[in-house]
């Protein structure tokens, strides 16, 4: 279908529900806010980053960033839920309690992660489930993120797996509860604690105290975080300081009430007409963003344009990624890097333009994974509650001059 | 000219020796995390909903979900009360969503 067919469509969906409707707009998805201002304060360890609260610290990564296959640590997007965090922590003294449905409960250090279990790495893409969420009308609860809510790093650490056996789980164990430091102002407010059914764990989940080389920066998650690669970030507890086994599924504000999608072929609803029937977001939607050159910039006519970016899905592997300038009609395969990072990291792609004609320029990126998943049109994404998963096809649109 | 490039080689290489311990230094002191202002439109409730939004986090929460309509700050507020237990009596309610809708609303009720 043309595009242009797209947006007749979508006049003709808003006529329809506009009439018998009780809200005044029809749900619609555009592109997620872009260009935002990085602020002119910098918070610890990081570089002037797109900032939305600073307490509890809400950090975005400007476009530009994802030229790189990595993300470097100081411009990795920040996010937490509680504003009670530790400005502070001595790694010799800060220890992980494991405790609950197990044979020995246990405190293991930071030393004793590093020295007593097999160190293993790994790079991954860690998203926010509700980056893009500016994309959707109507305004879906959450943070209004742009397109940065994510970053790709090498994570080094120790399988969870291994960290459970050192305590040893009991037969009757089958949900792990994940608490890190952050803490809630009022008492009454829930805390972020995350849970995972023990049937769901693998060896590629792990407890990192590095990233990229480094100690975890403070504002991710100083000294270790958990890392579940393929998984939209909600799970990836910070600071993480307690692990709980429990034998039924525990009752938790962020496990039942957010971070869900309708659970129905499309994870789809309206905003007045909303699924009863919900499952968590988990596996991260094919996706892609285009670095450079960012919305607004002017390029030469008759010269050269390298157009790079960043593709990744949740683990399956991008099998291409394809360049637009027509809006959508035709399509033009990008080259991807090596893949050496690996199928849960960004591929970084290129492609060369000569722009030919004077005036306004659009570029689309779409990619495509080896299951043969795509990204929709960003007006065909469809609504959800939560505006998770957006995966819209990106757009820039650049000024060619003579 | 081997003279210099092994002195930019030396001095490469105190550099990231440097970084290393600035960032390991960080660490072990800890971090001081900057105070930014996210400032309230000025105008009737701005005070007493200071007192009941500010409290479990900052300003820039509201301003980052940009004009709405009525009805969404009314959801907003009840969303605080009924899911993150903010401690505001209903009676005040009223007053809190005036104050959004007026200083950042979209013009709609709904
Ligand atoms: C008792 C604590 C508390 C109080 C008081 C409070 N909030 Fe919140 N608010 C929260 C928590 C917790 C979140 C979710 C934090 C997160 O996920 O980052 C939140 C999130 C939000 C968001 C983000 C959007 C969303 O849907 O989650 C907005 C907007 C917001 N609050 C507005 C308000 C307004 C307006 C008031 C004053 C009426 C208020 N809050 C008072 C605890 C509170």
């Amino acid at each position: 279908m043309l595009r242009r067919d797209f947006f007749k469509q979508a006049a003709l969906i808003a006529g329809s529900a506009a009439v018998g409707s009780t809200t005044a707009d029809a749900d619609t998805t555009t592109h997620p806010v872009d260009n935002r201002k990085v602020a002119d304060i910098a918070f610890p360890q990081k570089r002037p980053l797109i900032t939305y609260s600073d307490r509890p610290p809400l950090l975005e990564t400007p476009r530009e960033v994802f030229t790189n296959p990595i993300t470097p640590n100081d411009l990795f997007f920040v996010r937490w839920h509680m504003p009670m965090i530790p400005t502070y922590i001595n790694p010799h003294y800060f220890s992980i309690k494991i405790d609950g449905e197990v044979e020995k409960p246990v405190k293991i250090t930071v030393d004793s992660l590093k020295h007593d279990f097999e160190p293993v790495e790994i790079t991954s893409v860690l998203q926010c489930g509700g980056n893009g969420r500016s994309a959707f009308h109507p305004t879906p609860g959450g943070i209004q993120w742009g397109s940065g809510a994510m970053g790709c790093a090498k994570w080094k650490g120790v399988r969870l797996n291994d960290v459970l056996a050192k305590a040893g789980l009991k037969k009757n164990a089958s949900w792990i509860k994940f608490h890190g430091l952050e803490k809630p102002v009022y008492t009454k407010t829930d805390g972020f604690v995350r849970a995972l059914e023990l049937e769901k764990l693998h060896d590629k989940i792990i407890i990192a105290y590095e990233m990229n080389g480094e100690a975890l920066p403070y504002l991710n998650g100083f000294p270790v975080r958990l890392i579940l690669p393929g998984f939209y970030s909600d799970s990836w507890v910070k600071m993480l300081s307690n692990i709980t086994v429990t034998d039924t599924k525990p009752k938790l504000h962020f496990m039942d009430h957010a971070y869900r999608v309708p659970d129905n072929e499309c994870e789809c609803e309206t905003s007045d007409n909303l699924v009863p029937k919900t499952k968590p977001i988990e596996e991260m939607n094919v996706n892609s963003l285009i670095g450079y050159p960012t919305s607004g910039i002017q390029v030469k006519q008759g010269a050269k344009l390298i157009i790079r970016g960043v593709a990744f899905d949740g683990g399956h592997g991008i099998a291409k990624v394809e360049i637009s300038t027509d809006g959508g009609t035709s399509w033009q395969e990008a080259t991807l890097d090596d893949g050496t990072q690996g199928s849960y990291a960004y591929r970084s792609f290129r492609h060369t333009l000569m722009p030919k004609q004077a005036g306004t320029l659009s570029i689309m990126t779409r990619a495509t994974n080896t299951k043969g998943e795509t990204q929709p049109f960003a007006e065909d994404v469809k609504w959800n509650h939560g505006g998770y998963k957006y995966n819209g096809i990106d757009e820039v649109t650049v000024e060619v001059v003579s | 000219m081997r003279k210099w490039i092994l002195i930019a080689v030396i001095t490469a290489a105190l550099i990231t020796l440097l970084d290393a311990e600035e960032n390991k230094a960080e660490i072990q002191k800890g971090i001081k995390m900057p105070y930014m202002a996210f400032p309230m439109k000025k105008g009737e409730g701005m005070y007493s909903t200071k007192g009941k939004c500010n409290m479990c986090h900052s300003w820039g929460y509201i301003l980052n979900q940009g004009a709405q309509s009525k009805a969404f700050w009314r959801k907003k507020v009840i969303k605080m009360i009924d899911i993150f237990q903010a401690p505001i009596k209903n009676e005040d309610i009223n007053e809190v969503v005036e104050y959004l809708y007026k200083n950042y609303g979209n013009g709609k009720e709904n």
